[in-house]
């Protein structure tokens, strides 16, 4: 763990805490209507440190001075953010200020990472194999080509006629997965090649850009949340394809 | 999913039948609450269902599953605390009395595939695509082709 001071965590902050979220932090009245809308909350017979609310509180505590950010501090934010958190974004709806506390917990993740250079190490592996490979499952364009090949291959004798078209120019839908198909699940490609294919849909499969996963958004790794998205729409255009569809 | 939805509201898509064990639906807080699906959701699990059963809150107000926000790729480090937080849910799905429960959302099924086996629900966890290509009725254009293509070359 990097050994941080206050000043990184606020300069870090500032330029981020825009009109909204300057508004919510100031505004939270403690008032707990939040607390029965939460799932973690819930499951923990009402733990008052589960309200959503209070997971926010880094945020004010670092602003305010009242933190002091070391090696206790820093693992007590992770485990709240990372373990009694899914970003669900539930508890906005009921708030009667409309407090995202969502959207506050993907704030201090993001802190957590830039600054701290903490994050779990399951989405550091995933951030890796993003930036080598462009997918989440560490996938060469070769590995992916010869998956839908093979795919197709396999379903040759139900549907004779079934086609998965590869980087086909002017298509109407850009069809894009998460990587854990091809490696884990490739029937899930037959199953939508299938449909695509009942409903002659005007479709194609990228051989790049085809991963719609992004769990680097998870801990605030923007920079390579950026290029995962630049990545599949980059490639639409190219193909000149008018929507991109998501998997399931 | 939205796909989906319009090829068989549209009639793009023909069912030879529907599901006849009871049947709910999970709405993924990326793809409802965030992504403003609620609606086609639910139809479309209507639409594939003889008995379709909603959870309670479904639709926007519909509680996480307990897999999101990096959970699930976050692996053992996070697996106690997700069964534990995913407790809700587990209850949500077993009041429904549903055998099977539609899931447009990798997080989320293996979310609820582990708490079907953490809480014994006794369920069938799926994505939608799976039950539509199965229970679909395939049109002559996907049979017919390459015999006549064969024919052909004859």
């Amino acid at each position: 763990m990097k050994h941080v001071n206050r000043q990184e965590l606020v300069d870090f902050l500032k330029p981020r805490l825009n009109a909204r979220f300057q508004t919510w932090i100031e505004i939270c009245a403690h008032c707990a209507i939040c607390a029965d809308t939460c799932h973690f909350y819930l499951a923990h017979d009402r733990n008052p440190s589960m309200i959503p609310a209070h997971k926010a509180r880094f945020l004010n505590e670092i602003l305010k001075g009242k933190a002091v950010p070391d090696e206790a501090y820093l693992k007590k934010m992770y485990e709240t953010l990372y373990y009694e958190c899914n970003m669900c974004r539930r508890c906005a709806l009921y708030c009667p200020f409309g407090i995202d506390v969502g959207l506050l917990v993907s704030l201090q993740r993001a802190m957590l990472h830039n600054v701290a250079g903490l994050r779990p190490a399951g989405l550091e592996a995933a951030i890796e194999n993003y930036r080598q490979f462009g997918n989440q499952m560490a996938l060469t364009e070769e590995d992916w080509v010869d998956t839908l090949e093979w795919t197709i291959e396999e379903l040759e004798d139900d549907y004779p006629t079934l086609e998965i078209p590869i980087d086909k120019q002017n298509a109407k839908i850009m069809y894009t997965v998460n990587a854990r198909e091809p490696k884990f699940y490739p029937q899930d490609i037959q199953e939508a090649a299938i449909i695509f294919n009942a409903a002659q849909e005007d479709w194609t499969m990228p051989r790049v850009g085809w991963e719609d996963t992004n769990l680097s958004m998870f801990c605030g790794d923007l920079t390579t949340s950026k290029k995962l998205v630049e990545n599949t729409f980059r490639q639409a255009d190219k193909l000149n394809a008018k929507q991109v569809a998501i998997t399931e | 999913m939205e796909l989906y939805h319009d090829y068989i509201a549209s009639g793009r898509i023909k069912l030879k039948e529907k599901i006849k064990v009871p049947t709910t639906v999970q709405d993924p807080c990326n793809v409802i609450r965030s992504g403003g699906l609620a609606e086609k959701n639910r139809k479309l699990a209507e639409m594939l269902s003889e008995d379709f059963r909603p959870m309670s809150y479904q639709g926007n107000y519909n509680f996480c599953c307990c897999g999101g926000g990096g959970a699930i790729p976050m692996g053992g480090e996070m697996r106690p605390h997700r069964m534990k937080g995913g407790k809700v849910k587990a209850d949500q799905i077993r009041e429904t009395g549903a055998k099977l429960v539609f899931v447009p959302c990798h997080n989320c099924i293996d979310q609820i595939r582990d708490l079907n086996k953490e809480y014994d629900l006794g369920i069938k966890a799926v994505h939608f695509k799976e039950v539509i290509a199965h229970n679909m009725v395939i049109p002559e254009h996907m049979l017919a082709a390459k015999t006549e293509e064969a024919e052909e070359e004859v």
